[in-house]
């Protein structure tokens, strides 16, 4: 398949940037250790946002929606370490994920996610927070309590293929 | 041993993980649903561990419990999706030091959540109540644990030495 020209150039670009020059160059144990960070901060991401989801879908009655939100700093923190080290890969090969079928279903999953959480949080979140802890969940708030888990298996299933999926 | 490696390598189960007959998104798939089972069991434990050392005070501890159904099953499907890929692959793994670590730091961290759920997620007096120092300093270690089983896991595809012995 003839490749975009502006693709291209944006990942030629990519790879010749002083980041990309600053990642490779500390050698063959930096990609291993950065892939193992981006998996730490997975499970933070799962370990905090993933089960707020959940306990908005149903489970875990009894647990305050206030008190487990008070989780998700680790998850925005384990988003900015797989931010800081995707970043890391994408200028590292380029050329791997731009023309990567998985990569960018990856994206569309990490857009709709985003999408959803800024909808969350400008909507149903400030209600949800004051129900009690045995409440049922409006159906708006579990709505996008499943797109959120959806798309963060989406996020996780798809970042895993990208290998498989080298152009 | 390389006959019990040649042995399993040339089984038609292990062929079919490689993708090599019938489908051959099978390896793919295995392994994608290994990260899944990975993100939710780590994940709930590392919810336990930050509660525990002080984080998201008003979560009773004894409910945080309710989530290790989800840990269960994430165990079961990392478990089998892992003998799968041990079968695809038996030399690669067995013969790699890092096998071995990881599978230490796992049943080390897991024998550590079941030390969590006898002694402190079944306990209502840690539900608003502190927390003993000995519980606390586990959660560090379980932490460490965790992170050496996710490292470890990684470095399998960096550190072996034999892919195959067929």
């Amino acid at each position: 398949m003839d490749r975009n020209p502006t693709l291209q150039a944006l990942s030629d670009w990519l790879e010749s940037t002083w980041l990309s020059e600053a990642f490779i160059s500390q050698g063959y144990w930096s990609w291993p250790m950065a892939e193992s960070l981006h998996f730490m901060g997975l499970c933070l991401l799962v370990g905090s946002v993933g089960l707020v989801d959940l306990r908005m879908l149903g489970m875990a009655r009894g647990i305050p929606l206030a008190a487990i939100h008070k989780l998700i700093p680790f998850g925005v923190a384990g988003f900015l370490v797989n931010v800081t080290t995707g970043s890391l890969f994408l200028v590292g090969d380029a050329d791997q994920y731009i023309f990567n079928d998985s990569f960018r279903f990856k994206l569309l999953f990490l857009l709709v996610a985003g999408i959803n959480v800024l909808c969350f949080y400008s909507t149903v979140f400030q209600e949800a927070k004051t129900l009690g802890p045995e409440a049922d969940m409006p159906w708006k708030v579990k709505l996008m309590a499943g797109v959120s888990l959806a798309c963060w298996i989406g996020v996780i299933t798809a970042g895993r293929l990208i290998t498989f999926y080298r152009p | 041993m390389e006959a019990f490696f040649i042995w399993l390598e040339t089984s038609s189960l292990s062929s079919w993980v490689r993708g090599e007959t019938g489908w051959t998104m099978a390896f793919p798939v295995i392994i994608a649903f290994h990260a899944l089972g990975m993100g939710f069991l780590v994940g709930v434990a590392l919810a336990i561990n930050a509660r525990v050392l002080g984080a998201a005070p008003g979560i009773p501890l004894t409910l945080l419990s309710r989530f290790l159904p989800v840990a269960m099953l994430a165990l079961v499907v990392n478990a089998i999706s892992g003998i799968l890929l041990l079968v695809g692959y038996p030399t690669k793994a067995l013969t790699n030091p890092v096998f071995y670590i990881k599978l230490a730091c796992i049943a080390l961290a897991l024998w550590n959540l079941q030390w969590f759920n006898t002694n402190i997620l079944g306990n209502k007096v840690y539900d608003t109540g502190a927390i003993p120092r000995r519980a606390k300093n586990l959660a560090i270690i379980s932490t460490v644990l965790w992170a050496g089983a996710i490292v470890a896991g990684r470095l399998l595809a960096y550190t072996y030495v034999n892919l195959m012995s067929i």
